[in-house]
């Protein structure tokens, strides 16, 4: 769902009354529609080759997407955005590390993998391939009214995802303040590799047929958006996002585990697998709560300044499992001569970690009721640096390159650790490079 | 109490707005692509992706993308 | 008159440039009258309303100091045109503006006015200071109107109509750029025009840019091809803002708008001259066909 900064009436009305007008001076009833056809249509294309690569051996992406829109006239527009990305390379299973090497076994349950002692476990086995296709309509609905609906559809090996949206916008003050209101459903279902863990239960050994078991799970969530998009002046505008989400159903990490340590030392209980390969330590599968519910507030502000733009946006998040974050974002489109520009870019992201976040689980415990040792819901602080250039050629066609460094550093919460974890907790820190080459052409 | 303050804050802004803006043709500025809240879409739309996949919060800015099995 | 193809091309001068008709019929002579009354339009619109003569309608308001001139239904009908025009562009469009000219020279100089001078043309600046009760206008002592912004356009309107209640034939007005056709071509095919590549004008060279085929209707170019001041290496188009006597900027170099008509083009292109950076949201938001070279 975009919103559009809308002109003021009198444009509208203009074509209208210009027509009358003309009509009347020239003394004629109705005028005979113009037709110019004109090689050029109408679609206008953005495309882009994306990679991205984490620093060691860990995730690379490569994608390609596409998002074209069309102008129907009258501000009737279609928007179709279709990526295929490819993901490879290893990402933390959870577990953490310890004094010796470590034995997994796969998610597919059919083979093992190691990672070395005083290394952070990666689970290099996955390779996927994702296709994702967004389709979305906008119109004038009445007067100063328009209204959207979409369609949106991604599929992997393991993952499914269908959903919808509606959107309405209205404008007020001579199209100077826009109220946009929006509504999203989305139905997931996941059908893990390896079948669908029991909470909490051990890993094991490797198992001869190692196949789905064929199990699916459904994610629901539902999105709600309020907005107002506000021109405060001549050289600035200001939008303000109200956003509501409501997530329930299987919402756990179907392939990250917790490592089970002594409850003094810290260390990992270790496990003697069976007659088959099998995990050397006992590890469980995460499980974490069946609902989320999630508030955030956006603003983002565009100031021009003699033809360069800066872009500053922040974003506040809280959710009832506790992760609340802080994101800061600025852009600065800077233009060179006519027909290039330079854009660097700053984002900077904070979190605070889930309530059920744990660096690992102390063995002979009772069990919590919620568990994860996912990085990605501890403590965590991003920063992202880059630098995007633009080139638009004498066709109008633009194309582009940019250059991005994000760093993640994550810090479990200092009452999770026991014992020798405590100033010695490894965290999956990682440093990634996105490189994108850009084309936008009109078709 | 937060939200009462975000409520607040939001309708406040609502009623002051009555005065502020631009007439139709001040609008120059503002007509630019580059002054648009959507311009760079794709590549917004390939950043919020990697942001949901690596990071433990997502969206606020608008809709559109679907989910994904990263998070 | 020339023959190309199935068509009969006369070309004459007219508005203070290059005019041409094209007919599409069997006869030269039949060809040659048409092309006589086309020609006859755009003389006699041009004589009654060019601010460059002494002896027309528009020097005697132009010269009448501040008393009240009463006009004719034909150039009644035009100051009507322009108040609606000042009205929908929110007093950008003006044809009061032209008094501007005496600080804007433009004619590739690099000359650009104080804003001291521009002060001293303000004040002669502006319809909302003429008083039109039709059929009696009476501007301010100093101040001056200028139909050059609509003429050309009419003009074309007036031949198109002029044509179509004389032939059948279908035919095509062209004054400068600006143009019409009576009715499409006979085999359905599309009358072919060019818009002319406003950077290869600056190197002398005139060579169609855009081939856009026209099955009815109208184009009208605006542009700044030919004049302009460069201010510190910038192009500034002949469009000025008569709210504060400088050039519209961000104005594209050339805008050419397809329409009905040739004035509701013509005011198209120069209303969207007008928005200067917001001149293909506006074009878009009209939802009319058109062309933007920047």
């Amino acid at each position: 769902m975009r919103v559009q900064l809308i002109m003021a009436d009198k444009d509208l009305k203009i074509g209208a009354a210009l027509t009358a007008a003309t009509c009347s001076l020239l003394g004629i009833a109705a005028p005979t529609t113009a037709f110019a056809a004109d090689p050029d249509a109408k679609w206008d294309v953005d495309s882009a080759l994306l990679y991205y690569g984490e620093s060691d051996s860990r995730v690379k992406d490569l994608s390609l997407g596409t998002h074209a829109t069309r102008d129907f006239g009258d501000e009737r527009k279609l928007g179709l955005d279709l990526t295929v990305d490819s993901l490879t390379g290893a990402s933390p299973n959870g577990a953490a590390a310890s004094g010796g090497a470590q034995t997994f076994t796969s998610p597919s349950g059919r083979d093992v993998y190691s990672t070395p002692a005083g290394k952070v476990p990666l689970d290099d086995t996955f390779h996927d391939t994702r296709v994702a296709l967004n389709a979305g309509w906008s119109q004038p609905f009445a007067r100063l009214y328009t209204v959207s609906a979409g369609l949106g559809f991604s599929n992997e090996y393991d993952y499914q995802h269908l959903g919808a949206n509606v959107g309405l916008t209205r404008d007020f003050n001579e199209r100077n303040t826009t109220l946009s209101t929006a509504l999203a459903y989305g139905q997931d279902t996941v059908k893990p590799v390896g079948g669908i863990r029991t909470p909490f239960s051990l890993m094991g050994d490797v198992t001869g047929d190692g196949d789905d078991g064929g199990g699916s799970v459904h994610k629901n969530v539902l999105d709600a958006l309020l907005g107002i998009t506000q021109v405060l002046g001549r050289h600035s505008v200001l939008r303000l996002n109200y956003s509501y989400s409501d997530s329930s159903g299987y919402l756990t990490d179907p392939y990250k585990l917790l490592s089970v340590v002594d409850p003094v030392t810290g260390e990992l209980v270790a496990r003697t697998p069976g007659g088959a390969p099998g995990a050397t330590g006992l590890y469980r599968y995460e499980n974490r709560p069946d609902s989320r519910r999630k508030q955030a507030v956006y603003a983002e502000l565009r100031q021009d300044f003699s033809g360069k733009v800066l872009q500053i946006g922040y974003r506040y998040s809280t959710d009832d499992w506790e992760v609340d974050s802080h994101t800061l974002e600025s852009r600065l489109r800077w233009p060179l001569g006519e027909t290039s520009y330079l854009e660097p870019h700053v984002r900077y992201y904070t979190q605070t970690a889930a309530s059920f976040y744990r660096y690992s689980l102390a063995s002979g415990e009772p069990l919590p009721e919620f568990a994860s040792a996912d990085a990605r819901l501890a403590d965590l602080d991003a920063y992202t640096l880059g630098i995007k250039f633009g080139h638009v050629a004498p066709s109008g066609n633009e194309w582009s390159a940019r250059l991005e460094f994000y760093q993640q550093k994550s810090k479990p919460p200092a009452e999770t650790l026991i014992g020798t974890q405590i100033g010695h907790a490894q965290m999956p820190d990682f440093n990634a490079v996105i490189l994108q080459f850009g084309y936008r052409f009109k078709l | 109490m937060r939200r009462t303050c975000l409520a607040l804050l939001a309708a406040s802004l609502l009623a002051g707005c009555a005065n502020v803006g631009v007439k139709p043709w001040e609008r120059d500025v503002l007509a630019r692509d580059d002054m648009q809240l959507d311009s760079n879409a794709l590549d917004a739309a390939i950043d919020d992706h990697i942001y949901f996949s690596k990071e433990g919060t997502s969206g606020g800015r608008g809709f559109g993308g679907g989910g994904c099995g990263c998070n | 008159m020339v023959r190309v193809d199935d068509l009969w091309i006369a070309s004459f001068r007219a508005m203070g440039g290059p005019c041409e008709v094209l007919v599409e019929v069997d006869r030269e002579s039949k060809a040659q009258s048409l092309a006589a009354r086309a020609a006859e339009c755009a003389w006699r619109i041009e004589e009654k309303f060019s601010r460059y003569r002494s002896d027309n309608v528009v020097a005697r308001i132009n010269a009448a100091n501040g008393a009240a001139i009463e006009v004719d239904d034909e150039t009644a009908n035009l100051l009507d045109f322009a108040a609606t025009l000042h009205r929908l562009s929110g007093g950008a469009f003006d044809i009061t503006s032209g008094v501007l000219r005496r600080a804007w020279t433009f004619d590739g100089g690099a000359r650009v006015p104080t804003a001291g001078e521009i002060d001293r043309l303000l004040p002669l600046v502006g319809w909302d200071k003429v008083s039109w009760q039709r059929p009696v206008l009476t501007l301010l002592p100093g101040m001056q109107i200028d139909f050059g912004g609509i003429g050309k356009e009419y003009a074309v309107d007036q031949a198109v109509q002029v044509l179509s209640r004389i032939s059948d034939a279908p035919a095509l007005v062209n004054f400068g750029g600006d143009l019409a056709a009576t009715r499409p071509r006979s085999d359905g095919r599309a009358w072919r025009v060019g818009i002319e590549d406003v950077t290869r004008a600056d190197s002398g060279a005139r060579s169609a840019n855009r081939l856009i085929e026209l099955q009815a209707g109208a184009l009208a170019t605006s542009g700044d091809t030919h004049r302009f001041v460069t201010a510190s290496g910038e192009r500034l188009p002949h469009i000025l803002d008569p709210r504060n006597g400088f050039p519209v900027r961000g104005a594209p170099r050339s805008v050419t708008v397809a329409a009905p008509t040739c004035t509701n083009a013509g005011m198209l292109t120069t209303l969207a001259m007008l928005r200067g950076f917001g001149a293909e949201h506006f074009l878009e938001t009209e939802s009319v066909r058109h062309w933007i070279q920047r």
